[in-house]
Order: structure tokens, then C-alpha cells, then sequence
């Protein structure tokens, strides 16, 4: 077999940076393989993904050495737009790469570029329409689409172009479980139908750990590849279940679900603790509350309550409110009827509810990390920026300026800020984008001291896993309405789109890996 | 029946370079008539056409900038006139630039650019999405720091609006440019998926466009026609009513038919 990508001692660092982010790396990806990279913040995966077209070096500057030999093209000698016939180039916030405004003009871009005859451009935009699920969306404007239908706008219009190379950077992380799943499926059914070879960064390692033929693991220092559970042990990490079956010395660990329930036959589990301490007095609370944009409603009349103490996890597939719920909850979105309020009376923007948005990027204006936490305690003397930072686990880049950080640090770092309003009721809106295993841990751990301290927290999102680890309660939301509200075990375990893998292994109850470890070792 | 991107080119061009040849106040107050009854006739919904809105406070900002230097020097009727009519030309200018960004899809007017050109399409490309896309940035900031408590409506608080802003404007640039150029932006063969027919219409626009301009080029060339009124010593300017005529003939494309469904 042929190889699609080959990095040849490749050595990479960015301009004005002393550090190389690849350092020597030479790696082999087989022609009609999906390859999964993976591994910590700032190992280095974007540059990875953007060396096969050649963005690094051509577009980002920076020294660079060694070759990488895409479709068997020399990127030192093509630059991206020549490439653009082999290899296509989804990045992780799709919403700025669009070029035109109508998504069926967009789909057809790239196509165009390359002199496609048009007879094949309308069957092909055809059948990636069908393959995505977004006819729909065809006369939309790609301004108005929501963070989901984005990302299946920009997967159409890379595939489109009939690439043999389709390289995504977090292709999934705003989708829905049951989208993400369709994404990927249909990722792999090109894979195997066509050959093409798909390199995504991810991680969300149970959602594609089980599609990846090769896992490529990026670590600050090295660059390992090989099968996944070789590359997981290496680099201690993977779904859910290798954890698990790793820590309970399951040999081979296991990669997916369905692995994991042999061995699970034959390890017993004491019942998992009893009951949660129950919630506190309503926090937040919204009476037959409607609220909407532009005259129409997407919440037509909610009745919740967000308890002092509680951790609720907002979840429900793309576009069934979410967003307008926390922003509802806020005080940013005024109820068109009915009411929200504290227990003082409405809620007060950033002082008595804080709210983290989707773009975090949003709130950062200052050029480090420390400052930007300063400035927003600046305005109350009894809290010490400092107890921030070491909360989220920021205290290694207190002074980097924050739009040199990942996607996944400036993240905490906007939580962070905003935590520091010292609002005792935290919203979060997807606080995941780009957060590994790592800063993931840090936030959960933040949630929980800060909602014991008797702060209260909802988050919206589409990981079941960190609704798994971090929620004390489930809120499932579908066309603006409650249909599921409860313990996690009881709304995730009863979902088979929404259950997290050690409930599909271990049954109902169990929620997280840590849980089932302590339940097998005591 | 839609108009052709390469028809509001012209349109615009025309608007604009009239803008420029005159400074008499009978010219251009019609024009920005013209270009808001042309804004409300033919606008995009959509984000750009919210922009409108902002280019018309940027022209308000920049008449009264203009006219408020005067204090700085000289003040007499003379100085002040020039000034007002320096700001109101300016204003104008901004105006006809809104009204183009609104009617006329930015990008579908890049397209046409020829591919020879592939840098300079890039550029403006960028430059062209700056603007609108920074505008609507303004509004999610603001939201974002108010959940923190900061209400960037003081003067202070300035940073915390600008920076991000114009923070994100660059790297959507930034990731825009490299979105392009992964998609094979500026290869040499090219074909159009749904190309934009030449209709009645755009002949229409276009024509009425060019016949405005070359009046007031003529009139430039020729005897001037009181396209620039004498402020020293300061006179009532007179305005002829061919001109002002041909300023309204801008105005075509609002009394077109309405397209209907496609």
C-alpha cells in the first residue's frame, strides 16, 4: 500500500518562537487509513494537520526542514492552493473560512477553483448534501447557521472537492452526539468505499477512537504512530473504556464498547454509592419563561429551577435552545413572557449570574493571562486572582499572552475571567471546544469546589462524558422545551444516543472511569 | 429581476467618483438621497446590511469631525463652509460605500475579479471582510463582557471592546485567507457552479450609472458647471439642473421590479 502523508524528519517552529513544535518527526500515514491525532494541549496537532497542505510553512512562516510528501507532492515545492486538487482542509472554527454567502455557493467554491466541469459540480454537490444531511441548509446564508450546521457545511464543501486527503481539526466538537456520530460514519464509509484517507484531530477519544485505523499521538517532545491501543498506552491516554480496562489490567485494554463488555462480564462491582445531597434553594429560576429572536420563539415557556449547590448539564442536539436558555437564565435575553429571577429579584448581568459564551475569544483583551483575570476582580477587594489560576490550572502560563495559547487554554482562561466576577450562579456555553483530557479534569474539578462553596453552575454540551463526570443533575432540552430533567444516571443511562461508555459497559449507575476503578479495586 | 455584482460595480464606482468630482451641496445631498432609497429598495438581508447603518454613523462622525477642525485654526465663513462641504463629500462617500457593501454580495463581487489578479483579489478579499464582519463582532463583545460585569460603555473600559474585536477581526482574516488559498483560491483554470446572468436589469444599472458619470466628467472637463462652488470669497453655490437630474438617474435601481421567486 501507498502512502498518502509522509513526514520525512520534519523540524517546525513558528516565527518569533525559540521552541520547535515539531521536533524531527517522521511518520507514515497509509492511503485509505483514518487517522486519529490526538494527544495534549500545545503538542503541536494543528501545525501537524496543517503541514500536510502545506499552510506550515507557506502560509504561517517560521523555519521549517525536513519534507512532507503529500499525494506524493513535495509541499516544499507546491503551496497550498496547488495541493488544493488532493488534499482539503477543514479548521476548527469553520465559521471564518467561509467564502461566499449562499452554502450551495460555497459548497461549489472549491470546485470551481479547480476548473470542475459543471455538470459534475451539481452531482457532487448532490450527493456530499445528501452524505451530510444538510439539504436544508442549501439557500441558507452560512452567516446565520448555527455552530453544528457550520461544521457539516464545511465537511460538504471540503469533501466536494474530491479530495483523496480530507485533514479536520476537531470536526465534531460542536456536533451532537447522534451528529457526530452520522459525521463520522460517514467519514469512514468514504474511507472504506473510496480510499480517500481522513486525518482528524480529536479529543473526544470515544467518539472515534473505534473508526481509527492509525493513531497518530502528539506529545510536547515526540510524535508516535501506530494502532490505537499501542499509541494510547504511550501516551496514557483514550476512551473511557481503555482507561478503565487499563487500570483494572484487562489485557489488551479494550478500544470500544463492545470489547469492553467481555471483560466487564467477569468483573463484579460493589453498587455505586448512594444517594447526592439534595439541592439548595432555587438559585435561578424561570417561570413559563418565552423567549426568542426576531419574533420567533424558541423557548416557548419554560418552568426551571437551578438549585444552590446543583451542577446541571444542558444538554439536547443542535439548535433545541440551549444557547437561549443560558442566555434567558443571564438576564441578557429579557423573557418575552413570564419571568426569570434570583432570589433578589431579576437576574443581574455579571453580578448576579455570569455566563462564559461559545466564542471565548470574546473576552479577552488583555496581553496576559494573570491581567486578564486582574481585571475583572479589580472592581471587588475580597478575592485574590491568584486563587484562579491555580483553580484552572493556569498558573504555568500566568504571564503568556492569552491569544498565544490553544483553543482549548484560552477557554479556561475566559472561565476563569469570568468565574472571577465572584456571581454565585456560573453558566457555561460548550465549555469544551479544544479541551483535552487535562484542562477538561481542571474545569470539572473547578465546578465541583466551586458549586460545595455554594455556588451553583448550568453547562451547556454535547459531551456526555463531562456531563458523566462533572453534572449532579441532567437537564435534556429538545425544540425549547424540558423532555428529560433528573440524576445523570437516570437521564443518560435511559438514552441510547446519550449514555456514556462505562453505562453501556457496566450498566445503569455507572457513570465515570474513576467511579467504576474505585468500585472494582475496594 | 436580480442585478449582476459587475452592474453594482458600476453603479458604485459611478456613485462614488461623482462623490468626489464636486463639493456643491445640491450634488450630493440628492446623492445620499439616492444611495438610502437604493439601500431600501435593494439590500441583501443580512449581516452587511446591517453595516448600512454603521457606515451612515461613520459618515455623521466623520461631517462633524471634519467640520469641528475648524475651531483649530482660522475661523471664518470661508474656513467653515470648506470644511462642511470637505466632511459632507466625505459622508457621502461612506454612504454610497454602505449601500454598495449592502446591495452587492462582497464576495460574488470579488469573483469576477481576473484571476491574474489572484494577490490583489486576496487582499481586498480580506479588507472587504474586515469591515462588516468586525461590525458584527462589536455587538457579541459587548454581550460577552457584560456577563462579566463589564460594561465597556465607559470610556475605560474602551480595551476590553476594542481589543477583542479587533483581535478576532485579524484572525478571522488570518484563517479566511488561509481557507482560500487550502481551496485552490487563484489556480489557473477556473468554472462557475451558478454563473450570474447579464439581465435587463444590470444593463440598466450599469447604463444609468455610466451616463451619470461621464455628465459630470464632461461638465469637469469642460466648464465646471458649479461642481465646486467658490468659498473664497464665498458664494451661494448653483446647481444645474442637468446634473442634479443626472444624480437622481443613480436612483434606477430602486424603481426596478421587485425580483420574484426564483
Amino acid at each position: 500500500m501507498t502512502d498518502a502523508v509522509v513526514f520525512d524528519r520534519v523540524t517546525f517552529g513558528y516565527p518569533a518562537s525559540v521552541q520547535a513544535v515539531l521536533d524531527d518527526v517522521s511518520l507514515r500515514l497509509p492511503e485509505g487509513s483514518f487517522v486519529l491525532v490526538t494527544g495534549p494541549t500545545g503538542g503541536g496537532k494543528s501545525t501537524l494537520l496543517r503541514a500536510i497542505n502545506g499552510l506550515v510553512p507557506h502560509f504561517s512562516g517560521g523555519r521549517f526542514s525536513g519534507r512532507v510528501l503529500t499525494a506524493s507532492r513535495d509541499t516544499r515545492m507546491f503551496k497550498p492552493r496547488d495541493m488544493a486538487d488532493a488534499v482539503a482542509f477543514v479548521p476548527q472554527d469553520p465559521g471564518a473560512s467561509f467564502v461566499l454567502d449562499q452554502v450551495e455557493d460555497e459548497l461549489a467554491y472549491g470546485m470551481e477553483n479547480l476548473g470542475t466541469p459543471v455538470a459534475h459540480m451539481r452531482r457532487r454537490i448532490e450527493e456530499v448534501v445528501d452524505l451530510l444531511g444538510i439539504d436544508s441548509l442549501r439557500r441558507r446564508s452560512v452567516r446565520g447557521l448555527s455552530g453544528g450546521e457550520r461544521q457539516r457545511v464545511a465537511i460538504a464543501a471540503a469533501l466536494a472537492a474530491g479530495p483523496r486527503v480530507l485533514v479536520l481539526d476537531e470536526p465534531t466538537s460542536q456536533l451532537d452526539p447522534q451528529g457526530a456520530e452520522d459525521v463520522l460514519a460517514a467519514l469512514a464509509r468514504l474511507v472504506h468505499d473510496l480510499g480517500m484517507t481522513v486525518v482528524a484531530a480529536e479529543h473526544r477519544l470515544e467518539r472515534i477512537a473505534s473508526f481509527a485505523d492509525v493513531v497518530v499521538g502528539c506529545l510536547p517532545r515526540e510524535v508516535v504512530a501506530g494502532s490505537a491501543a499501542e499509541v494510547f498506552d504511550r501516551i496514557g491516554s483514550g476512551p473511557p473504556v481503555t482507561l478503565v480496562g487499563r487500570a483494572l489490567g484487562w489485557s489488551p485494554a479494550p478500544l470500544s464498547v463492545r470489547d469492553a463488555r467481555r471483560h466487564a462480564a467477569t468483573t463484579t462491582l460493589r453498587r455505586p454509592r448512594g444517594a447526592r445531597p439534595p439541592a439548595g434553594p432555587p438559585a435561578v429560576r424561570a417561570r413559563s419563561a418565552v423567549a426568542g429572536y426576531d419574533g420567533v420563539d424558541v423557548i416557548p415557556g419554560i418552568d426551571l429551577v437551578l438549585g444552590t449547590g446543583e451542577r446541571v448539564a444542558l444538554m439536547g442536539r443542535n439548535g433545541s435552545g440551549k444557547t437561549t436558555l443560558l442566555r434567558l437564565l443571564a438576564g441578557l435575553l429579557p423573557p418575552r413572557a413570564g419571568s426569570v429571577g434570583t432570589a433578589t429579584g431579576p437576574p443581574r448581568t455579571g453580578v448576579d449570574v455570569a455566563l462564559c459564551p461559545q466564542e471565548p475569544e470574546s473576552v479577552l483583551f488583555c496581553s496576559t493571562v494573570a491581567e486578564e483575570i486582574s481585571s475583572t476582580v479589580a472592581r471587588r477587594s475580597d478575592v485574590d486572582p491568584r486563587r484562579f489560576i491555580q483553580e484552572f490550572g493556569l498558573a504555568d502560563v500566568a504571564d503568556v499572552h492569552p491569544r498565544d495559547l490553544s483553543a482549548g487554554r484560552r477557554l479556561l482562561v475566559a472561565a476563569a475571567a469570568i468565574a472571577a466576577t465572584g456571581a454565585p450562579v456560573l453558566l457555561l456555553d460548550e465549555p469544551t471546544r479544544g479541551l483535552d483530557p487535562e484542562a477538561k479534569a481542571a474545569l470539572t474539578d473547578f465546578l465541583v469546589g466551586f458549586t460545595e462553596r455554594g455556588g451553583s453552575s448550568m453547562f451547556a454540551t454535547h459531551d456526555v462524558e463531562l456531563a458523566a463526570a462533572a453534572a449532579s443533575r441532567v437537564v435534556m432540552l429538545a425544540g425549547g422545551e424540558v423532555i428529560a430533567d433528573g440524576a445523570p444516571e437516570d437521564v443518560l443511562g435511559d438514552s441510547a444516543v446519550f449514555a456514556p461508555q462505562m453505562t453501556r459497559v457496566f450498566g445503569a449507575g455507572w457513570l465515570t472511569p474513576s467511579q467504576v476503578i474505585a468500585a472494582a479495586s475496594s | 429581476m436580480s442585478v449582476h455584482p459587475g452592474a453594482w460595480v458600476v453603479w458604485g464606482v459611478g456613485a462614488g467618483l461623482v462623490a468626489m468630482l464636486t463639493t456643491n451641496p445640491f450634488y450630493l445631498l440628492p446623492l445620499v438621497g439616492v444611495s438610502w432609497l437604493v439601500y431600501s429598495a435593494c439590500r441583501v438581508p443580512g449581516p452587511s446590511a446591517r453595516s448600512f447603518r454603521t457606515f451612515l454613523t461613520f459618515a455623521v462622525v466623520a461631517l462633524v469631525l471634519r467640520s469641528g477642525l475648524v475651531l483649530f485654526g482660522t475661523l471664518d465663513a470661508g474656513n467653515l463652509a470648506s470644511a462642511v462641504v470637505e466632511g459632507l463629500r466625505l459622508g457621502t462617500l461612506l454612504v454610497v460605500f454602505g449601500t454598495f457593501n449592502s446591495v452587492a454580495d462582497p464576495y460574488g463581487v470579488l469573483r469576477l475579479a481576473p484571476r491574474r489578479f489572484y494577490e490583489v483579489g486576496l487582499a481586498s478579499a480580506l479588507a472587504l471582510a474586515f469591515a462588516p464582519r468586525m461590525i458584527a463582532a462589536v455587538t457579541s463583545v459587548r454581550d460577552a463582557q457584560r456577563l462579566r460585569g463589564i460594561h465597556v460603555s465607559r470610556m475605560r473600559m474602551l480595551p476590553a471592546l476594542a481589543v477583542p474585536v479587533l483581535e478576532n477581526g485579524m484572525e478571522d482574516a488570518l484563517v479566511l485567507a488561509e481557507s482560500m488559498d487550502a481551496r485552490g483560491h487563484g489556480r489557473g483554470r477556473r468554472s462557475r457552479y451558478r454563473p450570474l446572468p447579464w439581465t435587463t436589469a444590470s444593463w440598466v444599472v450599469a447604463t444609468a450609472a455610466a451616463t451619470t458619470l461621464s455628465i459630470f466628467v464632461i461638465t469637469a472637463l469642460g466648464d465646471n458647471g458649479g461642481l465646486s462652488p467658490s468659498l473664497f470669497p464665498l458664494t451661494w453655490p448653483e446647481a444645474e439642473s442637468i446634473l442634479v437630474a443626472s444624480v437622481c438617474l443613480l436612483a434606477v435601481p430602486a424603481l426596478l421590479p421587485k425580483e420574484g421567486s426564483r
